[in-house]
């Protein structure tokens, strides 16, 4: 037979019980707006059944009588394949966004269409070539000749220097997320020390639900830098690799080993790599440049036979340099004051090689930028999307945890109504009873 | 809760950024401002602009070829006036009825129109000499009787009035003009020379050289100073079809480039009202959005 006051504590579990059902809910609305929070349940459980030996029931059998309800755990209601996911996409959209920061900058360099870039000065150099060809007598328009063509070469170092720096700044950038005191170093350290707190959490048989959504998050941020897989080792401590390597690993004294080479990058990380090498796109449109100030200096000089128009060692982008003086320009093969067919040919290369060369190359930054414009909104757009689901899983919802509160409320006031009939009950035992002719 | 503002945030985002371009365009006037924003229509305008800065240029070389000619032609037609002067010279003092008194004033005469006509051919254009070929700082005859010779060259001065297209502008006087007597070339320095000569020499041979051999070049002379003119004015034809027709693919190049980077402003007027209706509609539904909550109905 159990005890008078069984029922008692039964009611006292369930009170206790929705009393940390309601803490949970509260905790939930108060992190509603807090960033990388996994909404947290109270998981109730009935407590272990209290045995009522045989013959105790009118079949001649024992029975098992509820003992009421316990919180067995606090969960995180978490998708670890969305994680997943939005991680992948996370990676795409690092990658995305470096290059497309990356890549407006170079397209910025070139400054075009405009009335100051490269083309409008080219422009500009042909008709000086045609007013000289007008008027060969006249030293005036060689002068100015010869100053329009100083612009060009300026104009074109000018574009090469910010190509180049473009390219730095990627690298640099690399460096400095990479070096030891980066975003990379500062999160495998603080991954390894949630690592330790979340595996002796869980030993002394807790659940720390609000490490791991640091954890997560932290996680979360590296997967933008770089491929990130992760690996429970035991105990809810996790190895994570990054980039080809593994980054932090539990089973190491320090929990993480920085700075290493990453194998394999990808995300940001990868992105400024190939960003910063002579094969990415700043670097490669600065050799196309190259190119075309090679083109020009080559034909203006076929052409200008007495003495070269450009250096004829500066046949880069960076190196293009005008030799000439408005004394050496040459106007005709013959010395005539009114000779002027060299002065047309040179005028004659306008729309040619150069100029299509030139215009080939701003038309492939355009279609490189934009197709990396396209890829970073395609990768904000699906990052999103996951990001969407995963917080329609993990997220707070106020309307959700309101009628949690108003469930959880009702229950302890339940509890608290057996409790009170009980307690009846034991008043009439104890007080009403045997009182006769008292 | 966390969920849909989110999403309705990186609606507004977008619906933010769609106006901020469509603002751009509308304060540039250029559907254009970067290569990315339509990299075949950059590479297209890039060339038109090229395009149209040559045509410009062809257009300058065509009005700076049509002076030129002008002041040719000017000189030319001054020339031939002088011609017809000398000829009718020609014809009275090689007259029986004219005694060598009247010859002499008539030789006088004729010896100013040579220095009219070396003048005429010492016209300059923007001070250039026009009929010295390419040594064009050389005056190509020296005034008065001291020398006869052509002091310019053979050389051809040309314009380019399109791509590959190049059209001469000068005239070679010198073939007109020769070098005068010592050369003895019959050319009309030469010519005019002998006339004056034969007008003050008062023998019957000079007078029948007046009548003979003196009008027969005069006359040569005349055809090929008619040539010359001709050609100057078919040349001066060609530049100014040529003109007209640079001005056509000018006004045509124009309106591609137009056509290419610039905003259409009615369109993108009308797409910039609707945005902005989409854009303030998104901002209200999301201030309802955000408002509603469970909350609101609880007591």
């Amino acid at each position: 037979m159990t005890s008078a006051f069984f029922g008692l504590q039964t009611s006292l579990r369930g009170l206790l019980a929705q009393q940390q059902a309601i803490d949970v809910t509260g905790h939930n609305i108060a992190n509603a707006n807090t960033a990388g929070y996994s909404r947290q349940e109270a998981v109730l459980e009935p407590t272990p059944a209290y045995l009522i030996p045989a013959n105790s029931v009118n079949n001649g059998s024992g029975a098992q009588l509820g003992s009421g309800v316990d919180v067995s755990s606090i969960q995180r209601v978490r998708d670890q394949f969305l994680d997943l996911q939005y991680r992948a996409q996370q990676m795409s959209l690092g990658d995305a966004t470096a290059r497309t920061t990356s890549l407006d900058q170079a397209q910025m360099a070139f400054n075009e269409p405009s009335d100051n870039g490269i083309q409008a000065q080219l422009s500009r150099f042909w008709d000086a070539w045609s007013a000289v060809a007008n008027a060969p007598e006249d030293a005036g328009a060689r002068a100015a000749l010869v100053t329009g063509a100083q612009t060009l070469t300026s104009t074109f170092r000018a574009v090469s220097d910010q190509l180049t720096t473009v390219a730095q700044q990627a690298q640099d950038e690399y460096d400095s997320i990479t070096g030891p005191a980066g975003d990379v170093a500062n999160m495998a350290s603080q991954l390894a020390g949630l690592n330790r707190a979340i595996g002796d959490a869980v030993v002394r048989g807790q659940q720390p639900n609000d490490l791991m959504d640091q954890r997560d998050q932290l996680i979360d941020r590296l997967s933008q830098l770089g491929q990130v897989s992760v690996t429970d080792t035991g105990d809810d401590r996790l190895r994570i690799d990054f980039g080809g390597v593994t980054l932090v690993d539990p089973s190491t004294p320090t929990g993480y080993t920085w700075p290493q080479t990453l194998t394999a990058p990808g995300g940001q990380l990868g992105a400024l790599l190939d960003l910063a090498s002579p094969t990415g796109p700043a670097l490669t449109y600065r050799s196309e440049l190259d190119a075309v100030a090679d083109d020009l200096v080559t034909s203006v000089n076929a052409l200008h036979t007495s003495t070269p128009f450009f250096d004829p060692a500066g046949t880069t982008a960076a190196s293009i340099n005008v030799v000439a003086t408005t004394a050496t320009v040459q106007t005709g093969s013959t010395g005539a004051s009114g000779a002027n067919d060299v002065a047309q040919a040179i005028a004659g290369l306008r729309g040619g090689t150069t100029d299509q060369m030139y215009q080939a190359l701003v038309a492939r930054v355009g279609v490189e930028t934009q197709a990396a414009e396209t890829a970073q909104s395609t990768a904000q757009s699906l990052s999103d999307a996951v990001d969407q689901r995963r917080q329609s899983v993990a997220g707070v919802s106020l309307d959700e945890e309101m009628m949690n509160l108003m469930r959880f409320q009702r229950g302890y006031q339940a509890s608290a109504r057996t409790m009170t009939t009980m307690d009846q009950m034991l008043d009439t035992l104890v007080n009403r009873t045997g009182t006769v002719g008292l | 809760m966390l969920m849909s503002s989110q999403l309705m945030l990186s609606d507004i985002n977008e619906g933010y950024d769609r106006l901020t371009n469509l603002q751009q365009e509308l304060s540039s006037g250029r559907s254009i401002s970067k290569p990315s924003d339509n990299p075949y229509g950059t590479s297209r305008a890039m060339g038109l602009r090229g395009e149209l800065a040559g045509l410009t240029q062809y257009q300058s070389n065509v009005d700076d070829g049509t002076g030129w000619l002008n002041t040719s032609d000017t000189a030319l037609s001054q020339m031939s006036d002088v011609l017809q002067r000398a000829r009718e010279l020609l014809v009275q003092g090689g007259s029986d009825t004219a005694d060598q008194t009247a010859r002499n004033a008539i030789a006088d005469e004729i010896d100013q129109l040579t220095d009219s006509v070396k003048q005429e051919a010492n016209v300059q254009y923007a001070g250039k000499y026009v009929f010295s070929g390419t040594a064009t700082d050389t005056q190509p005859y020296q005034l008065g009787t001291a020398s006869d010779r052509y002091a310019g060259d053979a050389g051809t001065v040309t314009r380019t009035i399109g791509p590959g297209v190049q059209i001469p502008i000068n005239s070679d006087i010198h073939q007109l003009l020769g070098d005068g007597q010592s050369a003895g070339d019959g050319k009309l320095l030469d010519t005019l020379r002998s006339i004056s000569q034969n007008l003050r020499g008062g023998t019957t041979a000079d007078a029948d050289a007046l009548r003979g051999t003196d009008l027969q070049s005069l006359d040569a002379n005349l055809d090929t100073l008619n040539q010359i003119r001709a050609d100057v004015g078919a040349r001066t034809n060609r530049l100014a079809i040529a003109s007209s027709r640079l001005s056509a693919l000018q006004d045509n190049s124009t309106q591609l480039l137009s056509d290419t980077e610039d905003a259409d402003m009615a369109s993108t007027v009308t797409s910039y009202t609707t945005q902005q209706a989409a854009y303030n509609a998104a901002l209200r539904a999301g201030a309802t959005i955000v408002q509603s909550s469970l909350l609101d109905f609880l007591n």
